[in-house]
């Protein structure tokens, strides 16, 4: 560190390489949060979790029993000095109680990406709910008539304000907040959508994972999906050949790996799909079973997609390819979608699986750790980016903080301060 | 033009690549991982709309453009997941927008492989530098050498046919690689070693053997390869070197001449090239005799004989007496005589004239002696009733003014003076001057005079003393001084003012014409104008309250401070004993002095050929102490620390202590206790041992110098590298790894005294940069901003009151005021916080809140309270506070904080500047200054770019017009409010 610091100092190491390197090996040391405690308002599973994009200041979880609540993770609502742990209560909770709460189980959460006035809600119950933050009352809601699953709010957008909503029907909707209407309806899969997600590249873009095994990349301003994955293909790192490209035939187009994004590519898409009726490209899967999770990276040109079939696959979104990357196994089950998270320098992918989150780098596959803490299945994680620290949602209720290593000193005053320390903790045993 | 920038994308690690086709046919850019930019280039050189290709390599190390290609072709040296390194091809397809596969692909290479460079046809191919081997190839033809293992960062093409390639090393040592070939077959590699250099960053081969080596870690040099080696052994010869202070990693502000003026000690350098480096602002004099003589009313050299090329005789005047000076056999200054020079009347002018003759000027006559038998040959006398009042002479001419507005011109003869026009002026003459400055040294053809009354100064032609030129000067001012000199071949009126301002014109020497008037102000008093020549340039010196130097550099008149305080006359006394010099009157005093080199700062080097991380100086003492590492070349990565003591005069190294291997000094200051009157140095440690990754173990020493040794009265262990060291109210403030100790200066029983840790705080991540005001403690985090924490005596402990939630990773701190806090972070920008101790909730008051914003394009390690300039009491810039940071790349810098009033109006006049003055190659202003890092980019607020306000002094008197008149302010208001701007540097 000293060291790094020093090579910072003389221009040896370039300040945005020193950060990287340093976040790097801040990230591997991750651990249970010894400082930082989450009082979780939740009465139920913890089903999705949020951190804002503009401040990175608030963290938004809704739950099984229906309800949402808001925490503040950075300035902490009380701090323990026998234990040095700062505690985060919720701002403000909601549920079934408020007007037009929702009723069932709050499957996903978003916050509104241009700032924290406004949080989107999906549910059980069928609906999708807008609330305005200061008041936390329901301003708009989206009746979807079936269990909604995942939904999701472009956060690069600027001209369009639409959510997309996964359901337990194979359509995917969008919901305008602007008109409170539902703009598209995007058909294609042939199941329910556990799990939409916005690029991180294009505000156009919206991917797409269900039941049906299968991933589809849409572009709303186009009709029908464009492209779907294939877990066969995996031709990574070999370029077309490009002269034949252009002449090639149409009945060869099948070939969709070495296809790139243009423009013309969904409409051509189109055309074949008519002809062949449920055609090879149609039935195409990226897991076997369900498309549990999806996770693009911050750049946009990698995807991390998790499946029923306990297996992550990493795709090379341009070229739709698996890039074959062997992650460890995972344990994916259930009846609803996961929520991973990515680290921003796109070298960690963090999976729920079962009661751990397992770590793995995103190029090699490489399992880094498994962190153990909750005592239920985990259900979702969300990555603090400028903190670097971790928060899942479980059920048991709980939300944990992992935060890099903090290194443990006992100096000689500090004596005084870990003696209270013990007695606090006799106190509470005592209880 | 267009901007490259993606909205999306991750940035790479390994830093921006930008590459032009040999062919130029395309740019290539390498600016975020997994995309490589192009911009086509199309037959007539306009640059195409640019578009990305998918570059599925992540860990890109470098990428280069090979020669000789039908298409245009990369070659891209990466790392893969399981960090080998590969060369890979591509062949860049600008029709289709992307890459097809290359010629030729070369796998696992040298694990330090760096840098790759393109071998130009006949050859072709490309050599691949690493650590241990280097490798060239081209698709057919495989070549290795091994190497010495040296990492190399730098290379230089000697030959057009890429034959011969120089290489420098981190150690400075250059080597000469040579691809032995037959026609166009590669035969092999050959390495020579050259010798040692400043370690290189850029190597340009210029021509015949010389070579310019720029470095970001010593001083750049221009060498020159020898063929012959020399006795030790090396090729290499420096003929120039360019100074260079960067990397700044830590400097103080002292006065060590104890003028009222600061000057900076900067850590400088790195590696082998470690230097400090003293840094003051203006020229110095560096006294070498001086006599006390009060009184002094002007001053002039003399030579004994026109042959001689030193100056014998000293002429000092008094209100009404002359008395002579010259060098004895001793060395000393003693009082002589020269026969025909009256000595009991003030002079007004002497010279040495033609002919091997002098001329004395008094109130009531001209006087002309004989050089060798200094008798008086002639003499013109002033006619009745009327004095001489001012004199001016080249060597065959002299020009007087008496009484009565009479303007006389003489013409010096062999032992006669010829008295050859008259003419009567309708105002008295204030000053006059014949300096030549056309092509003949001893004459010249234009007079300049000042005037009373109407303040004008008047271009006379010689020698019929026809008017030619009258240029009102404004004002109610009369002229002082007026001179005519010749700076780079241009000639020039200077004029200067009763009030310390001066003009300066352009002159036509044919038609005396002036041009170009320019107005600056140089102090309060007024201003004598004076010639001298040093290193072989003419400069003026302006003698004030506020001593200045004008000379020119690039065509443009620079003014630079002297530092004295204050000098009333001056002449260039140049003799066998005192080469070089100057002679200066000042109040009560004549010294004699040799004068720095004509620049504006003035930059003194300390070498130490070690890294100095770490700077404090004790005023006590009179010493610096540094915590400085010792590199050992031939062991990797094997170095030595230590505490130095230096003289604050000599820069001698005094006393030294060898800290522990692995022990690095972090951070010095010198501080006193509570109840103790020693001065102490106190230094903290760490232990840096290579496999941890933070040190757990460091020390705080305490030192007292005693004798010129640093003894050590104290010692701490601490639980982690002691980042910081902080006085505190009596006390130790101490940063260690996350936390911030308190430490109390106690008495043990026996008498010797100890640190005893009194109480601390923690929660940060890594408390690298900490000040402190008062009881308050400004903490700036590795990535968590600025944080304001309190000490709170009665409870004996420390308090955070309030921090920045933005996630700023720091890179220094200072505290401005009570209330205001500036830090510098890692993407090279500046910001200032406010402290709301006023705000109505508590959760406003625990923010800070961030005021100012700014992009400086610098990185910044240190700042210091201080200021370059001395500051006169009575002006009002001396109530501006200012602030000094040192950078990576050597930069100093001043950041003034401003009164409300003064910022507004700068504000206005950058904001119109910006319209007038285009930045280079277009780029706007306001977009460069935005406060920008990976999460947001902001427009820069509440912070001034002094550079651009300055550089209205340098525009065209139009275009100044053009500001002048959108901001409703007259030009002459806005020079004298910018020019107050830069007497704060």
């Amino acid at each position: 560190m000293w060291q790094m610091v020093g090579r910072r100092e003389t221009g040896r190491l370039p300040p945005h390489k020193f950060r990287a390197l340093l976040q790097k090996t801040r990230l591997y040391s991750i651990e249970l949060a010894g400082h930082k405690e989450i009082a979780s308002a939740h009465k139920s599973g913890v089903n999705s979790l949020q951190i804002d994009a503009t401040e990175a200041r608030y963290l938004l979880s809704g739950a099984a029993d229906g309800s949402v609540a808001v925490y503040d993770i950075e300035q902490a609502t009380a701090y323990d000095h026998s234990t040095r742990t700062s505690k985060h209560e919720a701002l403000f909770m909601v549920d079934k109680r408020v007007l037009n709460g929702h009723l069932y189980s709050v499957s996903c959460v978003h916050w509104y990406p241009i700032d924290t006035g406004i949080f989107v809600t999906g549910s059980f119950d069928n609906f999708v709910n807008v609330w305005d933050t200061n008041t936390t009352q329901v301003e708009l809601q989206f009746n979807m008539s079936k269990k909604v699953y995942s939904l999701s709010m472009s956060t690069l957008a600027t001209t369009h304000m639409l959510i997309a909503t996964g359901t337990d029907d194979t359509r995917i909707r969008l919901c305008d907040i602007a008109s409170g209407a539902f703009t598209h309806t995007l058909s294609g899969h042939r199941d329910s959508v556990w799990v939409v997600q916005w690029s991180t590249r294009s505000e156009w873009v919206l991917v797409s994972g269900g039941c049906d095994g299968a991933i589809r990349f849409w572009d709303i301003r186009r009709a029908g999906c464009y492209q779907i994955l294939d877990q066969q293909c995996s031709q990574i790192g070999r370029r077309p050949p490009v002269l034949k490209k252009s002449s090639r035939t149409h009945g060869r187009e099948d070939n969709l790996c070495t296809k790139y994004l243009n423009a013309s590519s969904p409409i051509r898409q189109r055309g074949q799909k008519r002809s062949f009726g449920i055609s090879a490209v149609d039935s195409r899967t990226a897991h076997y079973g369900s498309v549990a999770g999806l996770q693009m990276t911050a750049d946009g040109l990698h995807m991390i997609s998790a499946g029923t079939d306990s297996r992550l696959r990493l795709w090379d979104v341009e070229s739709g390819c698996n890039t074959l990357v062997n992650y460890p196994s995972t344990y994916i089950r259930g009846n609803k979608g996961i929520q991973m998270a990515v680290t921003p320098d796109s070298s960690l992918v963090f999976t729920p699986s079962l009661n751990a989150i397992l770590v793995y780098d995103v190029w090699s596959g490489h399992s880094y750790s498994s962190l153990r803490g909750h005592y239920d299945q985990v259900n979702c994680c969300a990555f603090h980016p400028q903190g670097q620290e971790l928060y899942t949602g479980s059920n048991d209720r709980k939300i944990l903080v992992w935060a890099p290593r903090r290194p443990i000193d006992i100096d000689n005053f500090d004596y005084e301060d870990a003696e209270q320390a013990i007695k606090a903790d006799e106190d509470a045993w005592s209880d | 033009m267009g901007d490259v920038s993606d909205r999306i994308g991750r940035p790479t690690d390994n830093g921006q690549i930008g590459i032009i086709d040999p062919d130029c046919r395309l740019i290539g850019l390498h600016l975020y991982d997994g995309l490589f930019k192009v911009i086509p280039i199309d037959s007539k050189g306009q640059l195409k709309e640019a578009f990305n290709i998918r570059l599925e390599e992540l860990q890109v190390l470098d990428i280069k453009f090979l020669y000789g290609c039908s298409k245009p072709t990369i070659a891209v040296l990466f790392q893969d997941n399981r960090d080998a390194r590969h060369v890979k091809t591509y062949e860049v397809l600008l029709k289709e927008k992307d890459f097809a596969d290359g010629p030729w692909v070369q796998n696992n290479l040298d694990n330090g492989a760096g840098l790759l460079i393109p071998v130009p046809l006949p050859l072709g191919g490309v050599i691949i530098i690493g650590e241990q081997t280097i490798v060239y190839y081209n698709g057919f033809v495989f070549k290795a050498i091994s190497i010495q293992p040296a990492i190399t960062r730098a290379y230089g093409r000697v030959d057009a046919d890429g034959s011969r390639y120089l290489l420098s090393d981190l150690t400075g040592m250059l080597h000469l690689l040579v691809i032995t070939h037959e026609k166009d077959r590669v035969t092999g590699l050959k390495v020579e070693r050259l010798g040692e250099t400043s370690a290189a960053s850029t190597i340009s081969y210029l021509d015949n053997a010389v070579v310019y080596v720029g470095s970001s870690y010593g001083d750049s040099q221009l060498i020159k390869l020898n063929l012959q080696p020399d006795s030790k052994g090396s090729y290499v010869e420096v003929l120039e070197s360019f100074v260079n202070l960067g990397p700044i990693v830590d400097f103080c502000v002292v006065d060590l001449e104890r003028q009222g003026q600061g000057q900076v000690v900067t850590c400088s350098g790195a590696f082998k090239d470690g230097t400090l480096r003293i840094v003051r602002n203006g020229i110095g004099i560096n006294e070498q005799a001086s006599a006390e003589l009060p009184g002094i009313k002007g001053m002039w050299s003399l030579r004994a004989s026109s042959k001689d090329v030193y100056d014998t005789f000293l002429v000092v005047t008094f209100i009404s007496e002359t008395r002579i000076l010259a060098i004895n056999a001793e060395d000393e200054l003693e009082e002589t005589e020269i026969e025909g020079f009256d000595s009991d009347a003030q002079t007004l002018f002497c010279q040495n004239v033609l002919h091997d003759q002098l001329i004395q000027v008094t109130a009531s006559s001209l006087r002309l002696v004989d050089a060798i038998s200094r008798r008086q040959l002639n003499e013109w006398r002033a006619p009745p009733g009327l004095s001489i009042n001012v004199a001016a002479a080249s060597s065959s001419q002299v020009l007087l003014a008496t009484g009565g507005g009479h303007l006389v011109y003489i013409e010096i003869g062999q032992r006669e003076l010829i008295e050859v026009k008259h003419v009567k002026l309708e105002y008295e003459i204030s000053c006059l001057d014949i300096n030549p400055v056309g092509e003949d040294p001893d004459r010249s053809y234009l007079a300049v005079v000042g005037m009373w009354t109407d303040i004008t100064a008047r271009i006379f032609s010689l020698p019929n003393l026809e008017l030619l030129t009258k240029h009102s000067l404004g004002g109610e001012i009369i002229p002082r001084s007026v001179l005519f000199c010749t700076f780079e071949g241009i000639p020039y009126l200077l004029c200067a003012l009763g009030d310390g301002h001066l003009f300066n014109f352009i002159l036509d020497v044919n038609t005396g014409q002036l041009s170009d008037r320019k107005k600056v102000s140089l102090g309060t008093q007024p201003i004598t104008l004076r010639t001298f020549r040093s290193k072989n340039a003419t400069h003026v010196f302006a003698a004030s309250d506020r001593p200045t130097v004008i000379y020119s550099s690039n065509r443009k008149l620079l003014y630079s401070n002297v530092n004295l305080k204050e000098v009333n006359y001056m002449c260039p006394f140049n003799s066998a004993s005192f080469p070089d010099s100057l002679a200066i009157g000042k109040e009560g005093e004549l010294t004699i002095g040799t004068i720095d080199d004509i620049q504006k700062l003035h930059i003194r080097t300390v070498p130490l050929n070690e890294h100095a991380r770490r700077i404090a100086h004790q005023e006590a003492t009179r010493t610096f102490a540094i915590c400085s590492a010792k590199y050992i070349p031939t062991v990797e990565d094997m170095e030595t620390h230590f505490v130095r003591l230096l003289d604050d005069q000599t820069f001698e190294n005094i006393a030294s202590f060898q800290l522990d291997a692995y022990e690095n000094g972090c951070s010095i200051i010198s501080c006193s206790f509570t109840d103790d009157n020693n001065v102490y140095y106190c230094v903290g440690t760490g232990y840096a041992i290579p496999e941890e990754s933070e040190p757990n173990k460091g020390r705080i020493l305490v030192f007292l110098v005693e004798d010129g040794k640093l003894q050590l009265v104290a010692e701490k262990e601490t639980k982690g590298a002691v980042y910081n060291l902080n006085a505190f109210n009596g006390k130790l403030l101490a940063a260690i790894n996350h936390k911030i100790h308190l430490y109390k200066w106690t008495l043990r029983d026996d008498g010797t005294r100890e640190l005893q840790s009194e109480c601390g705080h923690h929660g940060h991540i890594l408390a690298l940069f900490v000040q402190s005001r008062g009881d308050f403690i400004v903490m700036g985090d590795l990535m968590k901003s600025i944080s304001l924490l309190i000490y709170k005596p009665e409870e004996g402990a420390i308090e955070e009151c309030a921090r920045d939630y933005n996630a700023n990773w720091m890179s220094a701190v200072e505290i401005l005021d009570d209330d205001i806090y500036l830090g510098a972070e890692n993407s090279f920008n500046l910001f200032t916080v406010r402290k709301n101790s006023d705000a109505a909730t508590d959760e406003e008051r625990s923010k800070l809140e961030v005021v100012g914003e700014y992009h400086l394009g610098e990185f910044v390690n240190r700042f210091r309270h201080g200021s370059l300039v001395m500051r006169l009491p009575d002006s009002e810039t001396s109530q501006i506070p200012t602030v000094i940071f040192g950078t990576v790349n050597g930069v100093i810098g001043v950041i003034a904080s401003l009164p409300q009033e003064q910022y507004m109006f700068l504000h206005k006049l950058q904001q119109n500047l910006v319209k007038v003055i285009k930045g280079v190659g277009g780029l706007s202003h306001e977009q460069w200054r935005s406060f920008s890092n990976e999460r947001k980019t902001v427009d820069a607020k509440n912070f001034l770019d002094g550079d651009l306000i300055e550089s209205f002094l340098d525009l065209s008197r139009s275009r100044m017009e053009e500001i002048s008149t959108a901001m409703s302010v007259p030009v002459e208001e806005l020079c004298k409010r910018v020019e107050e701007l830069t007497r704060l540097h």
